[in-house]
């Protein structure tokens, strides 16, 4: 199978996913207790016409089938609804919020990925050496130190006490007047302590997986007969060994987008961080379902475009998969 | 098969070396104990259990006593107290409990339901196989928090009780798939085709011949879930959607609130001791599941 059909075969697959994600979405919200009106009554109080006019517009009063039928067209055709609490256009609200998100993300990705990797190939050539327990004891000590305990004490620390950082949100109010360095300057600050946080979580994962990952590798027959062939120790490492080592590694790296949206939605309530976790976290209080629904396809979303990046990578680079 | 009979005529029999169960356990137990920090991580998961177990005996008050607000700690209070002045001290320990309890029960559901559909999936394979298969790789795909906030919003009522149940509901796809994949090989294998042979029922063959190869494998992927239940538990709490009145993630919650204001005096202790309690609480059972994943020699990575 060339690339090409391994590419248009997995984006078909992604049509079927999409129609099971939007039947569990909706279907969880069927099964939630009460109908969206009565979210409505508790907070506006509305007289018992309008509530029928509402449910009719809505579309409440068919059958769940055709609810649902109806509202995969609408998502289909970008209309996400309006939200029950403050009544503006769902995508339109959403897509205010990504940026700030993938700005988050991104970069924590980014920092992650060359910490992990560095220190993954250290360690695993210098197996058992000081070098590799230092770096495995601080991975596991990162993975088993919740996230967002860390975030409060940084604020404690960094902010409170030091007051070296500011605690919350991307500028300080009023900055965006001053010139565009000192703007850009204070926009750095707000980014150090989420991305940190973030990056210390993942790093610890991915460090783990680079780490057995090239241990693996490194045990191989391949290995020994390039060391045997008299091939330099540098070439057999980064040429021979890390090479194969990664190939694991690009899957992990779909899925991080989840790890990190999951990461991101707490980091996002603790430094007031304008983006999707915030999102999420206040429409879930509120439970303004449509906007609920909305922005669980668009992380679902998200996810899958990942994932499907990954492994249209990892057929790139390895051809052995794409004849699965 | 002659040469069998030949031998059993002679009225020899093969002595096969086989274990005894507490044998077995001992030889786990020897390889756990080379591990060092495998050991301290059952010692740090032993103390916890006994700290939920004795709470009642051992705290100095009851989670709900109430003496004066936001003291720092001193001999009274080691771990001060609270904005409502309720000693920190004791919430942790009573904290333990629910975290514990959220920990055991949301894995014990999850390997419930998670067996029970990859058990199905994996041995009667087909268009039943496939369907099950779709909708696990679907839900593996989603990130799990955000899943559970989602889901958590759908119960009217807020709970502890109703927290573990939303954590099986989205926890179970790994352990399934796991599952599935055994049974898939297992169902093939020689011993389980001499089983049918000979007439065993299907329930025979997946209680007695099938599910013991998967204990150690599965074994060793609740102990890696459950720290991640107890960070769950904790999260969301903290993020406001959680009900219990002493747990680490209110503690850890009401703390944080005192940072927003316009004074922001450092109350540090009440997000402190909270936050150790949770981690040290992880480091334990990631500690003794690592160990724990070697002694059983098991190759399946955690997620």
């Amino acid at each position: 199978m060339t690339l090409r059909n391994y590419v248009i075969r997995r984006l078909i697959l992604i049509i079927p996913t999409f129609f099971l994600i939007s039947a569990i979405v909706f279907t969880l919200i069927h099964l939630a207790p009460g109908d969206p009106v009565m979210v409505m009554v508790s907070r506006h109080g509305l007289p018992q016409a309008t509530q029928d006019r509402i449910r009719e517009e809505l579309g409440l009063n068919e059958p769940v089938p055709v609810q649902y039928a109806i509202w995969v067209g609408k998502l289909l055709r970008g209309d996400f609804g309006f939200s029950y609490v403050t009544g503006r256009n769902v995508l339109e609200w959403i897509s205010n919020k990504v940026p700030a998100t993938v700005e988050l993300i991104l970069i924590a990705e980014i920092i992650s990925i060359i910490i992990a990797v560095t220190l993954g190939v250290i360690a695993a050539v210098k197996h058992y050496s000081l070098t590799d327990a230092v770096c495995s004891v601080t991975a596991l000590v990162g993975y088993s130190a919740p996230s967002f305990w860390i975030a409060v004490i940084a604020i404690l620390v960094f902010s409170m006490m030091l007051k070296w950082l500011p605690p919350s949100g991307m500028y300080t109010v009023g900055v965006i007047w001053g010139s565009p360095l000192d703007a850009f300057v204070d926009h750095l600050k707000h980014l150090i302590m989420p991305t940190s946080i973030l990056v210390l979580g993942w790093t610890a994962y991915l460090f783990r997986m680079v780490r057995s990952s090239m241990l693996d590798v490194l045990n191989q027959d391949f290995i020994m007969t390039a060391r045997a062939k008299g091939v330099k120790e540098r070439v057999v490492i980064y040429k021979h060994a890390l090479r194969n080592a990664l190939l694991p590694v690009i899957t992990y790296l779909g899925f991080s987008i989840g790890f990190l949206l999951g990461g991101a939605a707490v980091i996002e309530n603790i430094f007031d961080w304008p983006g999707l976790g915030e999102f999420i976290v206040m429409v879930a209080s509120n439970r303004d379902y449509p906007a609920l629904m909305g922005i669980t396809m668009i992380i679902s979303l998200m996810v899958l475009i990942a994932n499907l990046c990954a492994d249209v990578t990892y057929a790139f680079v390895d051809p052995r998969i794409r004849y699965d | 098969m002659v040469k069998r009979s030949r031998k059993e005529s002679e009225g020899e029999t093969e002595e096969v070396y086989e274990p005894s169960k507490a044998t077995r356990l001992y030889i786990v137990w020897k390889k756990l104990k080379r591990s060092e920090l495998a050991v301290f991580g059952l010692g740090i998961i032993i103390f916890a259990i006994l700290m939920a177990a004795l709470a009642p005996i051992l705290a100095p008050y009851s989670p709900y006593y109430m003496d004066r607000s936001l003291r720092p700690p001193s001999m009274e209070h080691p771990f001060g107290t609270e904005a409502g002045g309720r000693d920190v001290l004791s919430m942790v320990m009573y904290g333990a409990q629910i975290s514990l309890y959220v920990g055991f029960g949301a894995v014990a559901l999850e390997l419930a339901i998670g067996l029970t559909i990859g058990m199905i999936a994996g041995y009667f394979g087909g268009i039943i196989d496939e369907v099950l298969m779709r909708v696990t790789d679907v839900i593996i795909t989603l990130p799990e928090l955000p899943l559970l906030i989602v889901t958590v919003t759908f119960f009217e009522t807020r709970s502890v009780h109703i927290m573990v149940l939303v954590m099986g509901i989205v926890g179970w796809p790994f352990i399934c798939r796991v599952t599935r994949s055994e049974f898939l090989t297992l169902r093939e294998s020689t011993y389980v085709e001499a089983a049918r042979s000979i007439g065993a029922s299907n329930r025979r063959i997946i209680f007695s011949h099938i599910l013991p190869n998967l204990f150690s494998t599965l074994i060793v992927l609740a102990t890696m879930d459950i720290p991640w239940y107890i960070f769950y538990e904790a999260t969301l709490t903290f993020l406001g959607f959680g009900s219990s009145e002493y747990s680490w993630g209110v503690l850890l919650e009401k703390g944080y609130l005192l940072f927003i204001g316009p004074e922001r005096p450092m109350y540090w202790w009440i997000v402190t001791f909270p936050g150790i309690a949770l981690f040290l609480t992880s480091l334990g059972f990631n500690l003794f599941g690592d160990g724990l994943r070697d002694a059983l020699d098991v190759t399946s990575s955690g997620r």
